[in-house]
């Protein structure tokens, strides 16, 4: 049995600094009454209600409490602990704003033992399939539920199985897309490697839909466990008779093999992604014929991204009406995104559609990190854009954030502070597409490299505003020119940040300072004397000691040593470093 | 034994019962990145060193990125939690505190479910 009757956690919402004097005070009142014995105090390290003060939250009963003060404790002991009553003017309902569709397996479920799986109701949506064996059915309750891709094109998943379904030929393959790429993204990872039976089922559901008797895991090399999970769930399959010859004992047959993709980012192209499987090099090619109607080997092919097939299983063992309940009018279901940057709470997420940005960053990412000023959370990754504070009362859906200038992408999502530089930011995600253009089109191959030319030039100070406007031509050329999506978003988190936050250029290019210290070559680290009180912090922090001095004489930065990493100016008590 | 459409129901109707008293462990690249793998190899040791029965298993990743490796545990009568950033101590504790000694544990409760 267990020790105690209740337990009381505590957690100072604010600075954390508060936590240990409450739960000590919280200790000494229930002394007081005598009810130690029965009650346990506990440090909370996190109570998922954040900048609420002190908060308090009592189990059994989950009664919770915001910006408790030293004077509610005795009344909250007398109340809450004695009785079971609950002090109306501080509680609050905290409500968990995430919505789990797609994970709702990980962290709960062994990803290795299929038993897991089914004892969750899995392989219930295939076993409904197979019962009504009746492909049109399959594709009008994924229509009904209206699910759209979620490797961020947001094409209508029901539209695409339609496609190759009506295609007259006996050959057609599933292709699930697990090249995952964007960086800071890790939503298809997790799925693998959390659930990978979900995704599987998906697969071999769209087979029966679209009359494919042959699917492919293209998986990156990057990814040896989720790899490793999806072999393992394919032989446990094939051994419950779930995948192979005859499904669940019926005429449908259907067979999954892994392709390991080699790490490059365009391969998460469908068309380039197609390439590869077939053995060739990992370009794209034009659109249309799209895969739907001639795809691998030239045979209709349906692609879909990891996360979409993971939503499969669900719809078809619930039905579509139920997910079609869930988001917004023209974006239904959930999203799962990888929230990570300057946030308190780096994390996995899934949100149903339709939610703010806000209510993701406060409410569930904890707030900014160590409560610096927030600029801009970054989506859709090289494709996206950057969305600036003013709109983060838009709802998450695919049509919002496209208005917005960035796109819903395939999940990654990043916060980005004072200390953040746009052009920089911009700077780093061409340099990503450049780095990982195939080359095949001039367009993405020199416009992109030109670009980058400029923004370079930018981020030294040595352009003017001539250099703007040869951003925003190219950036129209290789939006209309360029062979497939890689080049066709690339100028996206630059033309999102001119649109935003055009005075970081102007900054840059008429004034020559980078305000946010990122861009090396404009701005220089300098001790202020007057302001120096001769601590030598800096001058122990300095990873490569370019601050002389000492406590008499002072310091100063050694400019031909020093290297920019803003060690000195982070440490400094004083604001005596200057930038 | 293969599955079919008429025998699904029946063969997977007991297909699987978690033991009254669970340790989960967040075995995915990020948790074991974090040190997951060795809060595992502790748990199950220590456990075994005091005896007990309760069963560790091993799951995908729960999504609180900012506090791996993350352990979730449930002891009939006690309150179901998360514990967060669980290095080779914290995961000793959670045997001898949490299982045998049926408190919790302060500092590292990042979740109460089913409150």
């Amino acid at each position: 049995m267990w020790k105690y009757k209740k337990v009381i956690l505590v957690k100072d919402t604010d600075t954390g600094k508060e936590t240990v004097r409450f739960s000590e005070l919280f200790n000494s009142a229930l002394r007081d009454r005598g009810l130690d014995g029965e009650v346990q105090v506990i440090r909370s390290a996190d109570i998922n209600v954040y900048n609420q003060g002190i908060v308090v939250k009592i189990i059994p009963g989950n009664i919770t409490y915001s910006k408790v003060e030293e004077k509610d404790i005795d009344l909250i002991v007398r109340k809450s602990i004695k009785k079971e009553e609950a002090l109306k003017e501080i509680q609050i309902d905290p409500k968990d704003k995430q919505v789990r569709i797609v994970l709702r397996n990980c962290g709960i479920i062994d990803p290795e033992n299929i038993n897991d799986y089914i004892s969750v109701d899995g392989y219930k949506g295939l076993k409904k399939v197979l019962e009504q064996n009746d492909r049109d059915k399959v594709i009008a309750e994924i229509k009904i539920s209206g699910l759209r891709g979620r490797g961020g094109g947001g094409f209508p998943t029901w539209m695409k199985w339609s496609f190759a379904k009506d295609q007259k030929n006996d050959t057609k393959f599933i292709i699930c897309n697990a090249d995952e790429g964007d960086p800071g993204a890790y939503m298809d990872r997790s799925v693998l490697e959390g659930d990978p039976h979900s995704v599987l089922e998906g697969m071999i559901i769209a087979g029966f839909a679209v009359g494919a008797k042959k699917g492919y895991f293209y998986i990156r090399a990057e990814y040896p466990l989720a790899i490793a999970r999806v072999e393992l769930a394919i032989k446990q399959a094939r051994e419950k008779g779930l995948l192979g010859n005859n499904i669940l004992g019926t005429q449908f047959s259907f067979d999954l093999e892994v392709r390991l993709g080699a790490g490059a980012f365009v391969c998460g192209e469908e068309t380039a992604l197609i390439a590869s499987i077939e053995g060739k090099r990992g370009c794209p090619s034009p659109r249309p014929p799209y895969p739907s109607i001639s795809g691998l080997w030239g045979k209709p092919t349906v692609i879909n991204n990891v996360e979409t097939l993971a939503n499969i299983s669900p719809i078809m063992h619930k039905g579509g009406e139920w997910f079609a309940e869930i988001g917004t009018e023209r974006s239904k279901g959930t999203k799962v995104f990888a929230l990570t940057g300057k946030v308190e709470n780096s994390s996995l997420i899934e949100v149903p559609m339709g939610i703010t940005l806000k209510e993701i960053i406060y409410e569930i990412g904890g707030g900014v990190l160590n409560n610096k000023k927030i600029k801009a959370v970054q989506t859709g990754g090289p494709s996206g854009g950057v969305i600036p504070e003013e709109y983060f009362d838009t709802s998450i859906d695919y049509e919002s954030l496209q208005n917005l200038g960035s796109i819903m992408g395939s999940g990654g999502m990043i916060v980005m502070d004072e200390d953040d530089c746009m052009v920089d930011i911009a700077k780093f995600y061409l340099k990503f597409c450049v780095d990982e253009s195939c080359g095949k089109c001039a367009p993405c191959r020199i416009g992109g490299k030109q670009m980058l030319e400029l923004l370079t030039e930018i981020s030294e100070g040595k352009a003017t505003f001539e250099q703007v406007d040869k951003l925003k031509l190219i950036s129209k050329a290789m939006q209309k020119a360029s062979l497939c999506g890689l080049g066709q978003t690339a100028p996206n988190p630059v033309l999102s940040t001119l649109k935003y936050f055009e005075q970081e250029y102007v900054d840059h290019i008429k004034d020559k300072k980078c305000v946010s210290g990122k861009c090396e070559a404009l701005f220089i680290y300098e001790i202020i004397q007057d302001k120096c009180k001769r601590c030598s912090l800096c001058q122990r922090n300095c990873p490569v000691e370019a601050i002389p001095g000492d406590r008499d004489k002072g310091y100063a930065i050694d400019q031909k040593k020093c290297i920019k990493c803003g060690k000195c100016f982070e440490v400094c008590k004083f604001e005596a470093v200057n930038r | 034994m293969k599955l079919t459409l008429n025998n699904f129901d029946e063969e997977t109707k007991n297909v699987k019962k978690n033991n009254k008293n669970w340790i989960k462990v967040g075995l995915s690249t990020c948790g074991i990145a974090a040190g997951a793998d060795v809060a595992f190899a502790t748990i199950k040791k220590v456990l075994q060193e005091n005896g007990s029965d309760v069963e560790v298993i091993r799951t995908g990743c729960a999504g609180k990125c900012y506090a791996e490796p993350l352990v979730e545990v449930k002891i009939e009568g006690m309150p179901q939690v998360v514990y967060g950033n669980v290095n080779e101590e914290v995961a000793t504790k959670i045997v001898q505190k949490h299982v045998m000694g049926k408190q919790l544990i302060n500092d590292h409760i990042y979740l109460v479910k089913d409150a």
